[in-house]
């Protein structure tokens, strides 16, 4: 006997009805509950960008009349500032050692308070509270903490015997320091959402890794880690992004000193255009960042790619 | 594609549009002077966050009180905030009636730069309400004036003096503050110690970023300078290397004040007690003494050049647009005036803005250490309309530099080039 299966009659639907006018299309009140995302974007970040755009091209002071359109000059003299070029090492320095940092904190973090206990809410919490933190505050706190006069830290070391260096006053201490605390700050992110990752994990995997012989460090390697792979995409994209926008820390923590070793393109971007009103020369400097992170975003989804062999 | 689908999107399109229009279009103004029942309101925005204010709003409620016709509110906000405030709103004619757009005197070529500011000399004068811009010292005169024109009064005047913590004095052995250049350096070296390798009390405290410039007047004790009278370079003159060489050595080995404070920094170690000496202005003495300092006040120690000392002063300025330019220069004048300034001293602390109040203020202990040295008072970077980068592109990296090793003529020759590109140096 066989049976088979009918489409359940559609009353409302004839077939030769199908695409004529008068029948509403769905896709309209989509285009609605969209509109005011598509607003916002345009107004707070689609059209900023353009106008920086067009403020790069031309000598643009805050407060003139006129602003004269200079094309590219304001790129070539980026170009050959040697500022601007200091200023990107050490962006980029931070950028890679901070993502770096968080990510592999993160992950161990995770990794040890993966399982539900007692202690492990409290430590949790604990490894994330820094990330709630303002940065400015955050700034702001470990300059006194590193205070070589009244720091806690400088204080301790001393007590312990330890002659403690000039942190943040020292051109080979002060990048090195403001990095580790970007590390501290964000690790407690990285955590979570690693954490997260690590839940999803089905443990029938584990169980037949086991059952193959799979030690602590292959269970991890071979199946943690590429389940983890989009998670960890996610945290290092996001922290490369935010590593690139770097400016709270360091003007909370040093101002861009000792002698610009801690100064960041963001930093030099917020000199040239706010204190010296050189709003075109600035905006050229934040189109090059934009470009080098919508570059290395790009660069990063590409290696990265995941394909889902389920 | 479809009809529907075509509509729906150009009215998306739309809609984003008239948001952006609605984005680009500016908001009414907040600033400005009113009229109202025959009373001018002006408005006045200043940076003076500090424990000055009480001193500024006593003044302006004075003004209020004696001049029914004409109200001034000052309105209070940190001077990072002003300065990003007031020029697109005055470029746009919709700022205060009044303002103070920096505590850097060189502030002003910007709002020069985009006609901004009104120019006060139809209102200078020695008549009732007219501003007496001659009683004004000669420096600050100079800054105020671009183009043969006078562009701004002086909100506040102050010079640099020495505080001195007279308890760590007395414990070594010291029975009065340096008079000149060479008691000053033996002080420091003495008042400087160690305690387990590590410095316990520095003899001075110097700052060098974000702060009022106290290496200039290391310079200038000595005959050195940074800017010369031909707008050119002269840090890496003989006498300035000289200057900048001696008192590195200070510093960076002899330990008498720690490297890269900045004035906060070295506000707090002289106010923690962990510093005899610091050279500041007039709006620390109240602080200190708080902070239960035995404190004394003394005149900067005389060099090889003679008295010097830095004079700090901060621009007040008319919005060129502003519909009560009359009543805005009434203020003005107001604010200059003798009555005005003798008052303002005396609650502030500060010397008087004006040159012949001497005997007004000599009564104040603290005013008067500060207003004698008001004749020998230079201003740093008077006069340049790029200062504030020769401050933060060049003279603090120097300082920076040569604190922490780096030679000291070549720095020094590295940077007379950079001034020379910012000031437009033809010669050297």
């Amino acid at each position: 006997m066989t049976t088979t299966e009918s489409r359940p009659a559609n009353p409302g639907r004839h077939p030769g009805l199908a695409g004529r006018p008068g029948r509403r299309p769905r896709f309209n009140s989509a285009y609605l509950f969209i509109a005011p995302s598509v607003i916002l974007i345009a107004v707070f970040i689609a059209e900023p960008i353009l106008q920086t755009g067009w403020m790069s091209l031309h000598d643009w002071t805050i407060g003139e009349a006129t602003h004269k359109f200079v094309g590219l000059a304001n790129y070539t003299a980026l170009y050959h500032d040697s500022r601007f070029w200091n200023a990107l090492r050490v962006t980029v320095v931070y950028t890679v050692f901070v993502s770096l940092g968080q990510v592999l904190l993160g992950l161990a973090v995770a990794s040890r308070l993966r399982k539900t206990t007692w202690y492990s809410s409290l430590l949790r919490t604990a490894y994330f509270f820094p990330f709630i933190a303002s940065l400015i505050v955050v700034g702001i706190i470990w300059k006194f903490l590193l205070d070589p006069q009244v720091g806690l830290v400088d204080a301790w070391l001393t007590d312990l015997g330890i002659s403690p260096p000039n942190w943040l006053q020292s051109p080979s201490l002060a990048l090195p320091t403001v990095i580790v605390v970007g590390i501290w700050k964000n690790a407690g992110f990285a955590m979570i959402v690693l954490l997260a990752g690590m839940q999803q994990v089905p443990a029938f995997l584990y169980e037949a890794a086991t059952i193959d012989g799979a030690g602590a460090w292959k269970r991890f390697r071979h199946v943690t880690l590429p389940a983890l792979r989009p998670a960890l995409l996610f945290t290092t994209l996001i922290a490369t992004i935010t590593g690139l926008q770097l400016f709270d820390l360091v003007y909370a923590m040093t101002g861009g000193g000792p002698i610009f070793h801690t100064e960041s393109v963001v930093m030099y971007l917020y000199e040239k255009g706010f204190v010296e009103f050189q709003m075109g020369y600035a905006s050229a400097i934040s189109w090059v960042l934009f470009v080098i992170i919508l570059a290395i975003s790009a660069v990063q989804l590409r290696v990265s790619r995941y394909r889902d062999v389920d | 594609m479809p009809f529907s689908h075509r509509r729906a999107a150009a009215a998306l399109a739309a809609v984003s549009a008239a948001a952006l229009l609605a984005a680009g279009c500016g908001s009414a103004g907040s600033g400005g002077g009113t009229s109202s029942g025959g009373v001018v309101h002006l408005s006045m925005l200043t940076g003076f966050t500090g424990p000055d204010e009480p001193s500024y709003q006593a003044l302006i409620k004075e003004f209020n009180a004696t001049h029914p016709k004409i109200q001034v509110t000052m309105t209070v906000e940190p001077w990072a905030t002003v300065g990003l405030k007031l020029p697109t709103s005055w470029a746009t004619g919709q700022g205060p009636d009044l303002a103070t757009p920096s505590s850097d005197p060189g502030s002003i070529f910007n709002y020069i730069k985009t006609n901004s500011a009104l120019a006060l000399d139809p209102a200078v004068g020695t008549g009732a309400n007219q501003i007496d811009s001659a009683a004004f010292p000669s420096s600050v005169k100079s800054a105020f004036t671009v183009g043969g024109k006078l562009y701004a009064v002086p909100a506040n005047l102050a010079t640099l003096a020495l505080y001195y913590n007279k308890d760590m004095f007395t414990k070594a052995g010291i029975t009065g503050p340096p008079a000149t250049e060479a008691e000053f350096i033996a002080d420091a070296k003495k008042l400087t110690l160690s305690s387990g390798g590590k410095v316990s009390q520095y003899g001075l405290s110097l700052a060098d970023n974000n702060t009022i410039q106290m290496w200039p007047i290391l310079e200038w004790m000595s005959g050195g300078n940074i800017i010369g009278s031909n707008n050119c370079a002269s840090i890496s003159d003989p006498a300035s290397v000289a200057a900048l060489t001696q008192w590195r050595q200070l510093v960076s080995q002899d330990h008498i004040s720690p490297i890269g404070q900045s004035g906060a920094d070295a506000d707090t170690l002289f106010a923690s007690r962990k510093a005899a000496m610091e050279i500041n202005g007039p709006w620390a003495a109240a602080g200190y003494r708080s902070a239960g300092i035995n404190l004394g006040i003394a005149e900067v120690p005389v060099g090889s050049a003679g008295p010097v000392t830095l004079a700090s002063t901060v621009p007040l300025m008319i919005e060129r647009t502003t519909p009560h330019p009359v009543q805005a220069e009434q203020f003005l004048a107001w604010y200059t005036s003798k009555t005005a300034q003798t008052k303002f001293s005396q609650i502030s602390g500060f010397p008087p803005a004006r040159t012949d109040l001497g005997s007004a203020v000599a009564s104040n202990p603290t005013v008067s250490v500060f207003a004698s040295a008001l004749p020998y008072a230079r201003l740093y970077l008077a006069g340049q309309p790029n200062a504030t980068q020769i401050d933060t592109d060049v003279y603090v990296p120097l300082i920076q530099e040569i604190t922490r090793g780096a030679n000291v003529q070549s720095s020094a020759d590295s940077a007379a080039k950079q001034i020379n590109a910012l000031t437009g140096c033809k010669s050297g």
